[in-house]
């Protein structure tokens, strides 16, 4: 990393406020999905309509991101590490609004669930599934911030366990399904929960690998770890 | 041949060196100007040197065509190869090398002479050419070249000092071409012109690529990474990086040069 000052003092300014803005779009991101997955374990209706209502700021964070990015484009035509840090903080950016996305559908998905009779066990489950990915994220984050190689390779190993929680949630929710066919209804809003937080994994992933172009001006190469997938309902 | 056999032959084509430097020093007196600098220059490519002020630049350039050799405290050392002949070969008439090496300054600077007269020039002086029919053919084409004819072809016998200064400095490149160089030198050659001027000499300078040599000395970067194919950063007299272009913009591997693209060191 390239920490001298530029000569134009508004260059570093106005690199360092795109940064900014997407280190905050991720600390909104992480407090939706975990508000939303305690108002689902805590049947918490105030608190999945405050996620709903909040997504409106993560979205309105990504369009400033993408004008100040162009902004910056147009006027200061940066270069090598700066034009990487400009390229990597608008795919970054793009991936926590999907992830905000993925926290309001949460929340929308509760409500319906809290007019339905409890599956046992389950959003204790989700709800420790969107705690460990939430760390996730939050690493991933860090790793943009301290420019940590080691970190983001952490990220794309430790999504592996997210991939796991999410294949054994769906072997549960089977269960639950073939047990009683009135829990159909709510295990399929349970499994579309799952597999969207499985997703949010996916997207730290994506920002922890954009870490490692930034800093080292190259795509990681060897294919990232894959946990064994869900075996589309066979076994 | 096919399409990919075509484009086969013009990538290898476009590897060969025109240019080998190895060690060259430069020193004007005690002042060590440039230091070891080894570069290849391929043929037919754009290549631009890049730099702060001062690092040495228009020193290397012009150990290229010897323009060195007219300032009397200058000394070079180190070989210099063009197509693998040392052009400080005693033998070799500095003349006759900057007719196959040309140069274009950074100040437009037309002959007092018209239009017609600058481009006739140096295909007169080195006796190029048989006929005034001929002459005439080498000044149009020339002149076509630098993308200049249809503004001037009705008054090729006015001064070429009352052109604009765009207009102006591309009469100079013509005048260089004349000669049918292999390698054109360019230092500069934009700074004294508007960005109109400047987009018409940076479009003609890919079309000569497709026959010279060109090597670019240009202190905008952008322009450096929108015509050339390699570039090389200077340092304090040392030249740091030489690389494909894309790459030194993209991701260079010396922090230096890092540096100086991203605007940190002046
Ligand atoms: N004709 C000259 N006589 C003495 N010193 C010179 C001459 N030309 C250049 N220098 C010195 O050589 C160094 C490199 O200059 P130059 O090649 O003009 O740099 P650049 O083109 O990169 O700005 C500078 O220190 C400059 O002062
Ligand atoms: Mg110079």
């Amino acid at each position: 990393m390239n920490t001298e000052r530029h000569i134009a003092s508004a260059f570093d300014r106005d690199l360092e406020g795109i940064q900014a803005l997407v280190v905050k779009m991720g600390g909104l991101v992480e407090a939706a999905l975990a508000d939303a997955a305690t108002a689902l374990e805590t049947r918490d209706e105030a608190m999945a309509e405050r996620v709903r209502a909040q997504d409106g700021a993560i979205d309105a964070l990504e369009v400033q991101v993408n004008d100040e990015c162009l902004r910056l484009i147009a006027t200061r035509a940066p270069a090598a590490t700066d034009l990487r840090v400009v390229l990597t903080v608008m795919k970054i950016a793009a991936s926590l609004e999907r992830c905000g996305d993925y926290a309001k559908n949460l929340a929308k998905r509760s409500l319906v669930l809290n007019q339905m009779h409890v599956v046992e066990g389950a959003t204790a489950s989700i709800r420790r599934m969107a705690r460990q990915v939430g760390l996730l994220l939050k690493d991933a984050l860090d790793s943009f911030i301290h420019r940590d190689v080691e970190l983001a390779a952490s990220v794309r190993q430790q999504d592996r366990d997210v991939d796991h929680m999410y294949t054994a949630l769906f072997r549960e929710f089977l269960t639950h399904m073939m047990e009683d066919p009135r829990n159909i209804t709510a295990c399929m809003h349970l499994h579309f929960i799952a597999k969207n937080i499985e997703r949010v994994g996916d997207h730290a992933t994506t920002i922890a690998e954009q870490v490692i172009f930034l800093a080292t001006g190259q795509m990681p190469s060897e294919p990232r770890p894959k946990a064994d997938s869900v075996n589309m309902g066979k076994d | 041949m096919s399409v990919i056999e075509m484009k086969l032959e013009r990538e290898v084509a476009a590897e060969t060196i025109k240019i080998q430097a190895r060690k060259v020093q430069v020193h004007y007196g005690t002042n060590h100007a440039l230091k070891d600098v080894d570069v290849d220059i391929l043929s037919k490519n754009v290549t631009a040197f890049i730099g702060p002020s001062g690092c040495g630049k228009s020193t290397f350039l012009r150990c290229l065509n010897r323009m060195n050799d007219t300032v009397a405290s200058a000394k070079v050392s180190g070989s210099i190869l063009l197509d693998g002949a040392d052009i400080y070969d005693p033998r070799v008439d500095p003349v006759q090398l900057r007719a196959k090496v040309g140069m274009v300054f950074q100040k437009p600077n037309p002959f007092p002479k018209s239009i017609y007269d600058n481009v006739a020039y140096g295909p007169k002086i080195h006796g190029l050419t048989r006929s005034k029919a001929e002459l005439d053919e080498v000044v149009e084409s020339c002149l076509r070249k630098a993308a200049l004819w249809n503004e001037v072809k009705d008054r090729l016998q006015s001064p070429g000092t009352g052109l604009s200064g765009g207009q102006q400095q591309r009469l100079c490149i013509a005048r260089a071409i004349a000669t049918s160089p292999e390698v054109l030198l360019m230092d500069e050659p934009c700074s004294a012109l508007d960005p109109i001027a400047t987009a018409q000499v940076e479009e003609l300078i890919d079309e000569l690529r497709s026959q010279f040599s060109v090597v670019i000395v240009t202190h905008s970067m952008q322009q450096a990474a929108r015509v050339s194919q390699r570039t090389a950063f200077f340092h304090l007299g040392h030249l740091v990086e030489y690389g494909e272009t894309g790459t030194i913009f993209t991701n260079p591997k010396d922090p230096r040069t890092e540096s100086y693209i991203t605007g940190r060191i002046g």
